[in-house]
């Protein structure tokens, strides 16, 4: 458990903690419990995309296309509830197959075909939503289940259901990138891909690894869409890999590859959506949650990039003694 | 000697690091036309010293002084107007320019209008370059040379500056016999002229060679001044570590009959065209050569990095094909790598994760990892090694490079390898690190493991090596016992092509 709750969660866990005491001051609304459950709705579909997309950048790649990719899921996944009258029970496994299979196929382009993942999940982004608009005549399919909603909706002992999906999926990443082969792996390829090479380790393997747990947690992330408004739209998902890559920068994952804590990513998440819900509550035109999400982006990254900096000033400020820094090495 | 006005003196200069202090109140003069060494083990705070002087961080308190008036170094900028050209230890050229692009970074020559004079660019550089005597292009594209070749233009880099303080942080530490030769000729032209040189080397031999006095550093203070010391290789290492290393190359004969590996007639299309050679159970096999003679591509060749385009591998007296690295380190070879920051480090682990990276599979049930046993082995092996307790915590970036070359072979005796190909091991190590390399090879040979040692440093190879190959152009010429063999005769041998011009280079 020491390894999971590490030092590298402080400063995103000190973030989120400032920004909703800045919320609460200002709205007494924030705190209410209605709010308050409203919130981890809110956060749940973004924070489990960002654990695929945070996974890709610990590998060192960068994953623009979760955003269409969800939309395009939604309608397949619309399309075989409503008009291929296939069951709930079987659609759902099957859309998080077809995610991890459209992961699949990027990571193997990327990996294999030594494109950047920058291009490939470009066009992914462009391609999967003219995809998704090649369904029912680029409609959105609405009312696809009444089985649907709850998924979303639904709640156990008062608690929403997204809330335990949260704990649950973020549970496994965070076990699986310090417990396992594979999450070792992860890291390596991510801090020096040379150095991987030669101790074995089957790099273009471990991206496209990466690119599949991406896929997958795009479709998790679609099923908890389309339960949510009961439809399939080729509109939904627009931008959303870009707030869950900001969840990863704020959360303190390096772009660069190989640093990062995955548990850092859900507090990056949840600081995100905590502005938008304070700005939401006071009535802030869009235009601003955009210009404040861009201003909290630079910030975050700014702060660790800076941080040798400011520890400096702080020690400068307040008078650490050279006694109290070791001598040599 | 004392009334020469420094050019550049420091006075008491501290500087401190998170949880290191690196330098504590350094004082030493830099004097016109004078080499002056810098040494000290690793993280003693040479590099600390240097980034200073170069604009690169400023000090946290204590003076530095140009021609006895104190100045401000704001940034690099100012340095290099001041006349300081730096050559850093970390590479800062820029692998996807060329040659000439690189040597003008940041001091272009432009025309009246701020067009870059392309011409002059690639004039100048080829001047710099035949001045250094080293045959590359300034067309070329610098990452595509190889590590001792970039180092060149490093120094090309600094030198086509003119500059009238020119500081070298370890400039050798990539380079061959042949090319030190030529630098060291080329300092003592610049010397002449009246140039300040501040030098900073661990290979000892060499720097007696060439600085007129040394200062020594020990944990980040000065321990001898200049003139404290004789130039002397034992004299300076004793200040160093402060005490006595013993024997220098404490070689142990392991070697037995029983034959481990053979390759015969490996090519690759990198550059190997013949390569045969014959290792035996606890034997060194060293690997003898100039710069860019293919001995790296050897090594390649035979962990399955480069693919064979001819040749034959036995193990043991079985052929073996090695697609992949995975291959041959399940067949028990190991290789550490010649530039242990490029490939070697993953600088985002601490010592645990770079020294089980190799053998993660045997570590892990289903993929889950057994981190006690990786723990304790860590603990274990950094006992062993004598490697700083701090890598336990702390990601191998905050370590020395000796402490980082010891984690690179520990990853290979965690994963229990037959063979170790180890390349350049000792680069840009300490004394007292390199003793502690040897004794390792000896501790490994004596346990019935095998080791190829490729190394640049004639003496260290002469010694340390049971036989030597001989390779030129790839090939392996002939196979020759270390003892028959003296230092010159290893300078001629490898070195048949290569082209000694102990003319004025920059007259
Ligand atoms: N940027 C940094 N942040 C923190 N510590 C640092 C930094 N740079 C160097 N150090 C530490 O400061 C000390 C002095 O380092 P320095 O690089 O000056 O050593 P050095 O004498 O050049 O060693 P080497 O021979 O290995 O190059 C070491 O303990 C090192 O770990
Ligand atoms: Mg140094």
């Amino acid at each position: 458990m020491k390894r999971i709750f590490d030092a590298q969660l402080i400063g995103p866990f000190a973030a989120m903690l400032i920004v909703a005491v800045i919320v609460a001051l200002t709205t007494e609304r924030f705190l209410n419990p209605g709010n308050l459950s409203n919130l981890s709705l809110q956060v749940s579909i973004v924070a489990l995309i960002a654990i695929g997309s945070t996974i890709v950048i610990f590998a060192a790649g960068i994953d623009l296309s979760s955003g269409s990719m969800i939309a395009l899921l939604t309608m397949i996944l619309a399309q075989m509830l409503k008009f291929m009258g296939l069951p709930l029970a079987l659609a759902v496994p099957l859309i998080l197959v077809v995610g991890g299979l459209l992961g699949l196929f990027i990571g193997l382009i990327t990996a294999y075909g030594r494109i950047p993942s920058f291009i490939t999940t470009l066009a992914g982004l462009i391609a999967f939503r003219g995809l998704a608009l090649t369904f029912n005549n680029g409609s959105p399919i609405f009312s696809l289940d009444p089985a649907l909603e709850p998924i979303f909706y639904g709640k156990v002992v008062g608690i929403p259901l997204p809330f335990f999906y949260l704990v649950f999926f973020y549970a496994i990443a965070a076990f699986a990138m310090n417990y396992t082969k594979l999450g070792r792996e992860i890291y390596a390829v991510g801090g020096n891909p040379a150095a991987a090479v030669l101790t074995g380790i089957n790099v273009r393997k471990v991206q496209t690894t990466t690119f599949v747990i991406a896929g997958f947690m795009t479709a998790v992330g679609a099923v908890l869409m389309s339960a949510r408004l009961n439809s399939g739209s080729p509109n939904y998902g627009q931008t959303l890999e870009l707030q869950a890559i900001a969840a990863a920068v704020v959360g303190g994952a390096s772009l660069a590859g190989g640093r990062g804590n995955i548990l850092a990513t859900l507090m990056g998440a949840m600081t995100i959506v905590i502005v938008q819900n304070g700005l939401n509550l006071n009535a802030a035109p869009s235009s601003v949650q955009n210009i404040v999400l861009g201003l909290i982006i630079l910030l975050a990254v700014g702060i660790d990039m800076w941080r040798a900096e400011i520890s400096g000033l702080m020690g400068r400020l307040f008078g650490r003694s050279s006694s109290d820094t070791k001598k040599g090495s | 000697m004392t009334t020469v006005t420094p050019l550049w003196e420091f006075v008491d200069i501290s500087k401190a690091y998170p949880g290191v202090l690196a330098n504590d109140k350094v004082n030493i003069k830099l004097l016109p036309g004078s080499i002056h060494g810098l040494l000290g083990e690793n993280g003693c705070g040479k590099s600390t010293m240097i980034k200073t002087l170069s604009g690169v961080q400023q000090p946290d308190s204590g003076q530095i002084k140009h021609n006895g008036q104190p100045v401000l170094i704001a940034d690099p900028q100012v340095a290099r107007n001041f006349g300081i050209a730096t050559v850093f230890q970390e590479f800062s050229i820029v692998p996807t320019l060329s040659v000439g692009e690189n040597i003008f970074l940041g001091n272009m020559p432009q025309s009246r209008f701020g067009v870059i004079n392309w011409a002059k660019v690639r004039n100048d550089a080829a001047r710099v370059l035949a001045e250094m005597d080293v045959d590359v292009s300034p067309d070329v594209i610098t990452g595509t040379l190889s590590v001792g070749e970039q180092q060149l233009v490093e120094i090309a880099k600094a030198i086509a500056m003119d500059a009238r303080m020119i500081i070298l942080d370890e400039p050798t530490a990539a380079l061959g016999e042949d090319e030190i030769d030529r630098l060291h000729q080329l300092l003592r032209n610049m010397r002449s002229r009246g140039t300040a040189i501040l030098y900073v080397s661990h290979r000892l031999d060499e720097v007696e060679r060439i600085v007129d006095e040394v200062t020594i550093l020990r944990n980040g203070s000065v321990v001898r001044a200049s003139g404290e010391t004789k130039i002397d290789v034992s004299e300076i290492i004793s200040a160093m570590v402060g005490g006595d290393i013993g024997e220098h190359y404490p070689k142990e004969q392991n070697t037995t009959e029983n034959v481990v590996l053979e390759a015969k007639g490996l090519a690759t299309k990198s550059g190997v065209s013949d390569a045969s050679l014959t290792l035996h159970q606890g034997e060194v096999l060293g690997l003898g050569g100039v710069l860019g003679s293919g001995r790296t591509e050897i090594a390649r060749a035979l962990f399955g990095t480069d693919e064979l385009t001819a040749g034959q591998i036995t193990l043991k007296g079985n052929p073996v094909k090695f697609c992949r690295e995975i291959d041959a380190i399940h067949a028990g070879l190991a290789l550490v790598p010649e530039n242990r920051k490029y490939d070697g480090l993953f600088f985002n682990f601490r010592a645990g994760g770079n020294i089980t990276a190799a053998s993660l599979g045997g570590l892990s049930r289903f993929g889950i990892m057994n981190l006690k046993v990786e723990e304790q082995a860590t603990r274990d092996l950094i006992h062993d090694l004598e490697i700083s307790s701090q890598a336990e915590e702390k990601t191998v970036n905050f370590l020395s490079g000796g402490n980082q070359q010891k984690i690179v072979i520990a990853r290979w005796l965690f994963s229990d390898s037959d063979i170790l190909i180890l390349d350049e091991p000792t680069q840009g190590i300490d004394i007292g690190a390199k003793v502690a390399v040897y004794k390792l090879i000896n501790k490994l040979t004596r346990a019935g493991k095998s080791i190829i040692l490729i190394s640049s440093d004639h003496d260290e190879l002469l010694a340390m090596s049971d036989r030597i190959a001989i390779v030129q152009h790839g090939a392996i010429v002939r196979t020759v016992n270390a003892a028959e063999l003296t230092h010159s005769d290893l300078v001629r041998a490898s070195g048949e092509t290569s082209h000694i011009k102990p003319q004025e280079v920059l007259a």
